[in-house]
Parts: C-alpha cells; sequence; structure tokens
C-alpha cells in the first residue's frame, strides 16, 4: 500500500513493452493502426474538451460579436466585465455562498462520520458486527423512492433548511466500504502496539488510523464535495419555498429555462442597481447564461488536476467488494 | 457482576421500550403534542420541539386576531422539548444499562431523571389540552383531544420510572467498581449506534411511507386507516386506460433506453484496450484525463454545454452561419423528439465514457506481461494479442459491470432526462424515474407514484439478488 502507484506500475509496464517493441521495425499496418487510433482518440479528446473552450471564450469575447455568433474558435476584444457583473447579482452570489457552504459543511461531516463507522466496522468485537454492517451497506442497493424520501423529510422537518443538505449524506455507504478496506490494509499490529501503550480507540482512530488513511480519505473527500458542487436534485424537491438555499446547479439549470425573458428580469431588479448598471451592457441572454455556465463548471476544473491524482485509486479500491 | 434474572429482565424491557420511544419521536400519527386537528398533520414530537414556526403554521389567522392563546401553544412546544430531553436522558440510562454495575447504578438514576423529564413535559401537554379547553370559544374550533400517543408516552414514562426504581433496588446491595467500565463489544456498538440511527431515518423510516401507495393520500393530511383503499391505485394503474398507456409508454423509453446502454457498454472497455496501445505516454495520459473531465460535471451542466453549441444560435449554427450554408434562422436541436432515445445515448457517453474506461485500464495494467512476451516470440499479432490476451483478461470485470446494470435496468436516474425535458420531446425521453417525479411532485399524485415507485423499488431489487445469483452461479462469486 505504500508501494508505487499504479499510475506509475502502469508506466513501468508500458515502458518495459516500449523498449521490446522497439527491437521490431514498425510494419506499414503498424503505421496505419497508430494514424487511426491517435486520430480516434485525439478526435474524442477534443470533443470532451471544446464545450468549454467554447463556453468559455464566449464569456471573455466581446459581447457584440458573441451576439453575432462570430465568435466560434478564439476569443476577440477580451473583458472580464460578464463575470464582475454576473457576482454582483445577489441570486448568484447567494447561491454560491450555499453551495460552497454545503460543500465545505457536508464533505467535512461525511469524511469525519464514514471514516469512522469504517473504523468501527472493522472490529470485530463489535456486538452484532455483521449485522449491522450489512444494515448500512443494504441501503446502497435499496431505498425507498423518491416520493417517500420526500414525505420522510418533509415529516422531520427538514424542507426548506439549509440542514436537509447535511445531514442525510452524513452515513456514505459506498465511502464506508472504500475506507474499510484501506484500514484493513493497515498492519494490524501498529494499533495493538498503540492499544499496549494504553491508547483508547478515540486515540487510536485520531492520532493512528486517520492520519495513515489520509489517502483514501482524500479521495471519498473529493467525491463527496464533486457530489455536493453538483446536487440538484435535492434542490429542486426540497427547497419549493426556500429560494434563498437554492444550489447553483438548480440556479444555473433556472435560468437556463427561462433564458428568454431573463434579460427583462434582470434589469427589473434581480439583484441591486450597481449589478443593473452593469448588467445593461449585457442584454444578450446567451452571454449571462454562458458566464453562469463557466462559474459553476469553473471550481471543478480548477480542482480537476488535484483530484485526478486519487480518483483512480478511489475506483479501484471500489472495485473490491466490501 | 453477577446480575439477577429479574434484573436482566427488566433491562431488557426498559432498553425496549427506550428505541421505541426514540422511534415513536418520529412518527407523526402518535404525536402527542397534536392536541388539535389545526396543528400540521405531518408533525412528529421531533418537530413539534424543533420548529415553533411550523406548529403554529396553520393558526395563523387566529393567533394574529387574537382568538387563540398563543401562550397554550408555546407550553405545547416547550413541552415537546422537554419530553424529547427526557427521551435522550432515557437514552444515557440504556447505553449505561450494558456496563459494569458503576455504569448501571448511574444509569438508573438517569432513567428515573429521564423518566420524571418526561412526565413533567407530559404534564405540559396535559395542562395546554385543559386550558385549551376550558377557553374554547366559537371563532377558534381547535377542539382538543388527547392523542393515542399521550397515552403511549404516559405509559413509558411511568414504565420507566417504576423499571429504574426497581433496579435501584434489587442492584442496592451490589458491590460498584471504582470505574466506568463498558465490555469492548457494547461500546463499540454504542459508537456505531448513533449512526445506526441516522440511517435508520433517512434509509429505513422512507419504508413507511410507501404505505402511501395504498391510501386516498390527501396533501398535509396524515395517512390513518380511514383513508385505506388498499390495491385500488394498483387496479387504476393497469386498468385505467390513460395511466396504462403513460406507464407502457414509459417503460418503453425506460428499456429502450437501458438497452441502447446496455448494448453499448462493451465500448469503455474497446476504448481501454486501445488507449493502452498508444505508446506515447504523455499523450496517453493527456486523453486519460481530458476524456474524464465530464464526468464530474452535472447534468445541468452537461445541459448548459448542449445548449451552448446546439440551441438556435449556438456553436453548430453560428459555425454554419459563418460558411454560409445558412439561410433563415438557425435549428434548434435540442427541440424535437427524433432519436431522442440515441441522443440520450450519445450524451450519456460523452460524460461518462473516459470514466467507465479508467476501470478497464487498470484491470489491463493487472495482466501479467509474460503473457504478452510470451505471445510476440510465438509471433502473435497486435489484434491476436489484444483478441486472446487482453480480452480474456478483462472478461471477469466487464461481466460484473453488466451485471449490475442488467439489474439497474429501471434506474436510468432522473437527472439527465429531467434537464433534456421539453415540451417537444417528452413523449419519447420519459423514463420511469421522471415519471415519478412529474406524477408525485410536479402533479402531486402521491399515492399513483408512490406505487409505481414502490414496484419499480422491488423489481430493482429481486432483479439485484437475480443477477447475484447468476454470478455466484456462473463465476462462483457474489457481486454484491
Amino acid at each position: 500500500m505504500f508501494g508505487k502507484t499504479k499510475q506509475e506500475r502502469r508506466d513501468e509496464k508500458a515502458e518495459m513493452l516500449n523498449a521490446n517493441r522497439r527491437k521490431f521495425k514498425l510494419t506499414a499496418g503498424d503505421i496505419i493502426f497508430n494514424t487511426i487510433n491517435y486520430t480516434v482518440f485525439g478526435l474524442f479528446t477534443l470533443l470532451c474538451i471544446f464545450p468549454f473552450y467554447y463556453i468559455f471564450i464566449n464569456t471573455i469575447s466581446d459581447n457584440m460579436m458573441v451576439s453575432r455568433g462570430l465568435i466560434n474558435f478564439y476569443p476577440e476584444g477580451i473583458h472580464i466585465n460578464n463575470y464582475i457583473a454576473i457576482l454582483q447579482l445577489r441570486e448568484i452570489g447567494n447561491a454560491l455562498l450555499v453551495t460552497f457552504g454545503r460543500a465545505v459543511l457536508g464533505t467535512a461531516v461525511m469524511v469525519v462520520a464514514s471514516s469512522f463507522i469504517a473504523y468501527l466496522m472493522t472490529k470485530d468485537v463489535m456486538w452484532g458486527k455483521k449485522f449491522w454492517y450489512r444494515f448500512t451497506i443494504i441501503t446502497m442497493y435499496f431505498n425507498a423512492g423518491l416520493i417517500p424520501w420526500f414525505l420522510t423529510m418533509m415529516m422531520l422537518g427538514l424542507t426548506n433548511t439549509f440542514t436537509a443538505y447535511i445531514i442525510p449524506g452524513l452515513v456514505a455507504p459506498f465511502n464506508i466500504i472504500l475506507v474499510k478496506t484501506y484500514i484493513e490494509s493497515i498492519p494490524a499490529e501498529l494499533e495493538e502496539s498503540a492499544h499496549i501503550d494504553g491508547a483508547g480507540m478515540m486515540t487510536i482512530f485520531w492520532k493512528l488510523i486517520w492520519p495513515l488513511s489520509k489517502p483514501i480519505l482524500a479521495t471519498i473527500a473529493i467525491f463527496g464535495a464533486v457530489s455536493h458542487w453538483n446536487s440538484f436534485i435535492d434542490s429542486l424537491i426540497l427547497m419549493n419555498n426556500a429560494p434563498e438555499l437554492h444550489t447553483l446547479q438548480h440556479r444555473l439549470y433556472v435560468y437556463l429555462n427561462r433564458s428568454s425573458n431573463l434579460a427583462a428580469m434582470m434589469q427589473s431588479g434581480g439583484g441591486n442597481t450597481q449589478a443593473s448598471a452593469a448588467l445593461a451592457g449585457v442584454t444578450n441572454v446567451r452571454v449571462i447564461n454562458y458566464t453562469i455556465s463557466m462559474v459553476t463548471v469553473l471550481p471543478i476544473l480548477v480542482v480537476y488536476p488535484y483530484m485526478q491524482r486519487h480518483f483512480v485509486k478511489g475506483i479501484m479500491l471500489g472495485a473490491v467488494k466490501g | 457482576m453477577k446480575q439477577s434474572l429479574a434484573s436482566r429482565s427488566i433491562y431488557i424491557v426498559l432498553r425496549l421500550l427506550i428505541v421505541l420511544s426514540v422511534a415513536m419521536m418520529f412518527f407523526p400519527a402518535i404525536n402527542p403534542a397534536r392536541l388539535t386537528e389545526r396543528i400540521n398533520r405531518n408533525m412528529s414530537l421531533f418537530t413539534s420541539a424543533i420548529a415553533y414556526n411550523s406548529l403554529i403554521a396553520e393558526l395563523g389567522r387566529e393567533l394574529n386576531r387574537g382568538w387563540v392563546n398563543e401562550t397554550n401553544f408555546v407550553i405545547l412546544f416547550i413541552s415537546s422539548m422537554i419530553i424529547c430531553l427526557g427521551i435522550c436522558l432515557a437514552c444515557v440510562c440504556g447505553c449505561l444499562s450494558v456496563g459494569n454495575m458503576k455504569c448501571k447504578k448511574r444509569g438508573n438514576l438517569f432513567g428515573l431523571i429521564g423518566g420524571a423529564t418526561q412526565a413533567v413535559g407530559l404534564a405540559g401537554i396535559l395542562f395546554a389540552y385543559l386550558q385549551m379547553n376550558a377557553s374554547e370559544s366559537d371563532f377558534d374550533r381547535l377542539s382538543p383531544a388527547l392523542t393515542n400517543g399521550f397515552f403511549l408516552y404516559c405509559a413509558i414514562s411511568a414504565t420507566l420510572i417504576v423499571g429504574s426504581l426497581i433496579q435501584m433496588l434489587l442492584l442496592r446491595n451490589e458491590e460498584k467498581e471504582a470505574v466506568f467500565e463498558i465490555e469492548a463489544k457494547y461500546r463499540v456498538f454504542l459508537m456505531f449506534l448513533p449512526f445506526a440511527a441516522l440511517l435508520f431515518i433517512f434509509s429505513y423510516l422512507p419504508l413507511w411511507g410507501w404505505r402511501a401507495a395504498f391510501v386516498e393520500y390527501q396533501a398535509g393530511k396524515p395517512i390513518t386507516m380511514d383513508d385505506f383503499v388498499g390495491f385500488r391505485w394498483f387496479v387504476f394503474l393497469v386498468n385505467d386506460p390513460g395511466t396504462q398507456r403513460d406507464i407502457v409508454r414509459v417503460l418503453q423509453n425506460t428499456l429502450a433506453m437501458s438497452a441502447l446502454g446496455l448494448s453499448t457498454s462493451w465500448v469503455a472497455m474497446a476504448f481501454a484496450i486501445f488507449l493502452v496501445e498508444i505508446r506515447n505516454g504523455p499523450f496517453r495520459r493527456f486523453v486519460q484525463t481530458l476524456t474524464t473531465i465530464p464526468n464530474f460535471i452535472s447534468w445541468v451542466m452537461v445541459y448548459a454545454i448542449a445548449f451552448a453549441i446546439f440551441s438556435t444560435d449556438g456553436f453548430v449554427n453560428s459555425l454554419l452561419a459563418a460558411m454560409g450554408s445558412l439561410d433563415g434562422p438557425g435549428r434548434n436541436y435540442l427541440m424535437g423528439d427524433n432519436a431522442i432515445w440515441i441522443k440520450m445515448l450519445g450524451w450519456g457517453m460523452w460524460k461518462g465514457l473516459g470514466w467507465s474506461a479508467i476501470i478497464y485500464i487498470a484491470a489491463i495494467a493487472g495482466i501479467d506481461q509474460q503473457l504478452y512476451e510470451a505471445a510476440t516470440v510465438d509471433g502473435a499479432g497486435r489484434f491476436q494479442k489484444m483478441w486472446h490476451i487482453t480480452l480474456p483478461g478483462l472478461m471477469s470485470t466487464f461481466f460484473v459491470l453488466l451485471l449490475l446494470s442488467i439489474a439497474g435496468i429501471l434506474n436510468n436516474g432522473m437527472d439527465q432526462y429531467f434537464v433534456f425535458e421539453n415540451a417537444t420531446n417528452t413523449q419519447r425521453i420519459t423514463v420511469l424515474d421522471l415519471y415519478i417525479y412529474q406524477r408525485g411532485i410536479e402533479n402531486g399524485l402521491i399515492s399513483i407514484s408512490t406505487m409505481v415507485g414502490m414496484l419499480k423499488s422491488l423489481i430493482s431489487v429481486t432483479l439485484l439478488f437475480a443477477a447475484n445469483k447468476a454470478s455466484k452461479w456462473i463465476r462462483g462469486e457474489s457481486i454484491i
């Protein structure tokens, strides 16, 4: 577990294979194969990232040119006024705050709770351990459905409250499996020696297990944060009477849906006067949609390089059943 | 440490009662604080104790005009809080009862105090009830009545007090240890207990909501036996021509889109196999990194992208206009139900292909390289090696994922279809999950959508177990 990462090992193997390959001359068939292979993958990659690029250049280009559909491949007349204007809109600023808040808070409590449960689940002495583990994991495969869930949330008085974003996600069965598998791979002797030295369960968890499990905790934290950032259905269904609690994705959806009468609405006081003044130049609905989309997706793109290091490990551990 | 049989059996009763009283906190039908019909029927004792505003939500007018004395409701609110506090104290008693003698003795004290606290709360409710009864005027029509829950809690509180007292007497002569200690097996369990409660509330309690499928549900009313209609909604689902047509259409969409997904599930495997054929490391990582990005954005964002590319003045149309091959206004490719199943499959693949390939790439890395070397020596070509070494090496992974997606054939999720749905394509895009949302949340047909959801859950779980059985039978290994 402390050895090379999968990526490194894979690279090594590829290098070895390469060395083998170099002994042989490339045949015509190889060249044709490689050309096709590289082209297909290149095109698919382009397909995956071009939309982001397209939206981005349209948000920073001259708005007049954007509205005439002239910005297709490269930006022109670069400015950042659209972003300034959008971030001054109270609705968007608020949604950003709510989404950011739930991502941070929700992820933090989820990581602590789920890793603690995972730790408890590695203790064979636990009374009825097998039953309680099943009790936890089965919720991953089976749920009552959308409407009963909604009725229950209503019954608990969690509709239209921020708590509804945090508490239900506290116990995440899939993450529990991930962390449990990881903790089981930590040599048991470490824990035993700590126990002999007089450390209690809590001390062992915080001082020993927690630091040693950092890689997997980072993985579940990232997955958790991304899913919080992307969450939309709970905001849509639970926050009917609390528009101030709508998440960014929900806002984006609403904006996309009513984009036709958006400009009018914004000028008639969707935000403060300063924002309205700033928006006076941004009459193009497309630009507004694009800018909100970019604000929504940018955090993901920014943390993505960091995430990338972790998720391969995560998904591979996930393949190991609990 | 030896305990008498009596003491042990009393503890079992007490613990059961405590668990029961905690669970009862969340059921609105037995809320002792719901003295009048005018209190929202969805209020459980727990909600009454934390949300005063919801407690008086339906009495706004009466309170404003002074027809109803608000003090009574404040008393109700505080009493609910006190009862909840009492239940918490009783929980402490239950937890300590699995410990050593010192724990037990302290626990009995908690049980006594908890029971007494509950009694105080109940007295408060009784007081509010009497007040309401005394001051009833023609205007308010509160018609207060004590609920079953009130008497249930009275019984629990009394049993708690009596039980704790008996325990105190029974354990009076037992030797007390110097420190509090609980056996390891119970200690670990007690640490898990709060989370078990959370799981119960958010994952198991909704199952109780299934009863909405068997009653005539009315918004804001609780479900009682009076509304019980048996399998009427099921019969309605099967017999009503309109609903029948809906269900058939929705099932068609669901199964068609799932089938399309299933029949293209090999693409991710092919993606992985061909990707590792790329010998240029940096380019390979570049492709892998960038094709995974779409997996991490939400479906709303995917829709925003679709909007930017395919809407009336999106990328495609501006490109066509720039090339001069567009006369008149552009076409909105997101409208209409032309080949909508294929389009949805396309978006699904755009979002998920790079991500699903990762697991296969990792599996390829796990294949023994000596196999390839031996094959090379024997003169196997590139495609022969792919076919005879890589592919068989990936089959077990592919098989597991395929079984899981067969089990999830009814669960397409609603996000994707919800964002892409519009008036022109709703006929062909509505899948089961989206249908449940539309009927239940948008149209407020709670009963029928619960029925549909319940059948869906039951079929899905049956499929999952079948898939698991099949996996055990074929591979000798289970998948869940």
